[in-house]
């Protein structure tokens, strides 16, 4: 049974829960206390010590019964309710029911191989015989004969829960139990011309259906289990792998890769909250503050030992004006994830999208988690044959949306400064630095390409107070980290 | 279901407090081996009640400390009682002279007021806070550490301190261990994420809305006045509710308050005029009610159609509403 419990936190740590050692202790203590006998208080006693996030729960429900299922349930024994006579009617039906089917095989045989068909006609009647003496005599399959149904239909090589269904179907297929239908179609019939009575066969077939019910559900169970456990061994290491990818540059990532980081995204956001924390607290800054003063020196009499300043800080002010061309979604997506989980850190936080023209994104984030709400812009915004304008964004944006510039907002730019030869509008990147705190430009490109072909980065350069480079998501969470702690 | 947790299950009830078997047994768990249970879910769930409810019902006090913001140690664990120190020294001059004495030099004279350093630093003068209070409480208490998650990250690190060993070290007076082992209930909102080493520590509960029977019971046991076929009406408008995509959802401790509004207002069957006016009761917010409003009168335009009704409503619950209908 620990053996057991020992797989089980495996397989939950291989689907992506965080367990540490110190709680598969408790597990084990809890289970030791509560005991193993009744079901329920088992898996409460297990989610509790295990599960300790809300959104693990649903996995823990998955996997917990094909660990500690019941296996199923039993295949009964049909041929106890039956007489002698019966047991022969049946016996003599059977054999003329596997005469036939042999024929009908060897006329077959002529035909080509059918798609799916993948054993000889003489192996597919001998794994019939095995169904018909599990189903009707109630055998459970033995853990070989799965696994070995198993490997024929391919399980090893499969390791996501998705194939499930379509290996436990090539399984079923495999021992038989398509023909077995034919076969339980026609055997009704067969057992009334022999002479078997109608009840009897009623309860026959009856019990030959609960137990098929039974095994294709032993079959899934068995299928499930296996690929849980596959899951275990073929894991990659998750942590270093995603350590590789902060340094990889955002357009050479693929989509299960840009998957892992975007989970990384909300590790990375709760230390840069925790590092801007820290750095508030320690900095030594501000006015004395006579209040706190005298009201923490009251313990001393009044005198001023321990001195307390004024540690009001104003948490920033941003605006975000992004490039959404293709070359630039990537960036955008994960800053923008990062900006709207910092919501917190952040007084407030307008956001909006260009190509040729501007248009506002913050409504989206308003109503929808950050994952939907990109996927609503990006869709809305597709890239077409539009050129990108920074100047005639700029434009827009001056005179729809001045309001949202004030002397605390930092302008962010997101963007790799092409303008595709057209005015670049410096008088209004002007206008918008004398309005706003300051302008920051965060830039894909390497220093070497700005000013080259129709980059007007150099042109920009002068009234931005920083300009990052953000090539890869380790250099974005720098420059996130830049952007917070500098008020 | 062992005889334990049906125990924990029958004493909860005596406090009013409806358990399910998954809370039975984390409180089983907790008490056996001495860890503390953290349970997070929405708003008015009953994560507080269950705290309250088994304190009742263990006969134990309850002491809680109500997390915010700022919060620190001197306002969660002790504090010296500055104002009284200083009294006391005001009031007790003369005696100085006293024990001073005659003394010749002036280091002669501060080695006799060391000897009497315990008076000023005794326990006479500490004002404990509710941990300390709960550490330091003679007979067995339940502390509970309500919305630590509105705390902050410093303070969720000196309270793994706390509930790791059980004891805390105040300079003056050395290390003072707890003499029983408080059961501690910690709850959560959810509005930030937990730090993992506190989350380690504890038991983990879930506390999600309840379904349709277990709410009819919840509002049966604790508003009895109101007739059965009311409460029933009104238990499934409520969960009605909590399927549309509401800003807030209605919480069991809103499903009360609403039944016992109908109570009050000796409403005899939940018409359009009924739930209108006491809408407010459970929902919170302007837009949530709106919301509302439109989807009961969009239900009530396919009452008596088997139509499925616009926003996943199930045709099924019509009955119920069949009201809305007669117009």
């Amino acid at each position: 049974m620990e053996q057991r419990i020992i797989d089980f936190i495996a397989g939950l740590r291989a689907a992506g829960v965080r367990i540490s050692i110190a709680e598969s202790q408790d597990a084990f203590n809890a289970t030791q206390c509560m005991g193993i006998l009744d079901r329920t208080d088992f898996r409460d006693s297990l989610r509790a010590t295990l599960v300790k996030e809300a959104v693990d729960r649903p996995i823990f429900d998955q996997l917990f019964p094909l660990y500690f299922g019941s296996g199923g349930p039993p295949l009964l024994n049909l041929t106890d309710g039956l007489s002698p006579e019966e047991k022969n009617l049946l016996a003599q039906a059977l054999r003329a029911l596997l005469e036939q089917l042999r024929l009908d095989q060897q006329q077959q045989g002529n035909q080509p191989r059918q798609r799916g068909g993948f054993s000889s006609p003489e192996n597919q009647i001998n794994n019939l015989m095995q169904l018909l003496r599990w189903l009707l005599q109630g055998q459970n399959p033995t853990q070989q004969e799965l696994d070995q149904a198993g490997q024929q239909a391919g399980l090893q090589n499969a390791d996501s829960p998705y194939q499930q269904q379509w290996i436990q179907q090539r399984k079923m297929r495999q021992l038989g139990l398509e023909l077995l239908r034919q076969l339980m179609e026609q055997l009704p019939e067969l057992l009334a011309q022999v002479g078997m009575s109608q009840e009897a066969i009623d309860e026959l077939m009856k019990g030959m259906e609960a137990n098929r019910d039974a095994l294709a559900e032993q079959i899934a169970q068995h299928i499930g289990a296996t690929l849980a456990r596959q899951r275990v061994e073929n894991q990659p290491d998750q942590k270093q792998q995603a350590a590789d990818l902060m340094h990889r540059p955002f357009k050479n990532l693929s989509e299960s890769e840009a998957d892992l980081l975007r989970d990384e995204v909300r590790r990375l956001v709760a230390q840069l909250r925790s590092r801007v924390a820290l750095r508030r607290k320690r900095s030594k800054s501000g006015t004395l503050d006579a209040k706190k003063t005298l009201r923490a020196n009251l313990r001393y009499g009044g005198v001023p030992m321990e001195l307390k300043f004024k540690t009001r800080h104003l948490k920033p002010k941003l605006l975000l004006i992004c490039d959404v061309s293709t070359s630039m979604r990537a960036v955008v997506e994960f800053l923008l994830r990062m900006i709207y989980e910092l919501q917190d850190q952040v007084a407030s936080a307008h956001s909006f999208a260009f190509i040729d023209d501007l248009e506002s994104i913050s409504e989206d984030f308003a109503e929808f988690p950050p994952d939907v709400a990109i996927d609503k812009v990006l869709a809305r915004l597709q890239p077409g044959y539009y050129n990108t304008d920074l100047g005639n964004s700029l434009n827009t944006l001056m005179m729809r949306h001045a309001a949202t510039i004030d002397h605390r907002t930092t302008v962010i730019f997101v963007g790799d400064g092409r303008n595709n030869y057209n005015n670049p509008r410096l008088d209004l990147m002007d206008q918008i630095k004398r309005r706003g705190k300051r302008v920051i430009w965060l830039n894909p490109e390497h220093p070497r390409q700005w000013g080259t072909g129709d980059s007007d980065m150099l042109a920009y350069l002068p009234y931005a107070a920083a300009v990052h480079r953000v090539s890869n998501l380790a250099e974005l969470t720098e420059a996130v980290d830049k952007l917070l702690t500098a008020h | 279901m062992s005889d334990a947790t049906v125990k924990i299950k029958e004493q909860l009830a005596s406090q009013q407090y409806i358990a399910s078997d998954e809370i039975t047994t984390v409180i089983y768990l907790a008490e056996q081996l001495g860890k503390p249970i953290l349970s997070e879910g929405p708003a008015g769930v009953g994560k507080t009640e269950l705290s309250k409810a088994w304190a009742g019902a263990t006969c134990r006090r309850l002491i809680r400390l109500q997390c915010y913001e700022g919060l620190d140690e001197t306002k969660a664990l002790y504090e010296w009682e500055y104002a009284k120190q200083m009294l006391y020294t005001q009031l007790l001059r003369d005696k100085l002279q006293d024990v001073i004495g005659h003394v010749s030099s002036l280091r002669e004279a501060a080695d006799r007021i060391a000897a009497e350093e315990e008076i000023f630093f005794s326990e006479r003068f500490l004002l404990p806070r509710p941990l300390l209070q709960a550490l330091t409480s003679p007979e067995p208490v339940v502390l509970l550490i309500d919305e630590i998650d509105r705390s902050d990250v410093e303070f969720e690190a000196f309270l793994l301190e706390v509930l790791s060993d059980f004891q805390v070290s105040v300079p003056e007076l050395g290390t003072i261990q707890a003499k029983h082992r408080p059961t501690v209930f910690l709850t959560s909102n959810n509005t930030r994420e937990l730090s993992e080493a506190l989350k380690r520590r504890c038991l983990y509960l879930y506390l999600d809305y309840p379904d349709v029977e277990a709410e009819l019971n919840i509002v049966r046991l604790k508003v009895p006045d109101l007739a059965p076929e009311l409460a029933r009406q009104a238990v499934e408008l409520v969960h009605q509710l909590r399927n549309l995509d509401l800003k807030k959802s209605p919480s069991i401790s809103e499903t009360l308050d609403w039944a016992r509004a109908l109570v009050q207002l000796n409403a005899k069957q939940l018409d359009e005029k009924t739930v209108e006016t006491t809408m407010t009761v459970l929902l919170k917010h302007e837009t949530d009610i709106t919301r509302a409003k439109r989807a009961l009168a969009r239900r009530g335009a396919n009452g008596g159609t088997n139509k499925p009704g616009p926003a996943g409503f199930d045709p099924d619950d019509m009955g119920s509403y069949r009201v809305f209908g007669r117009k």
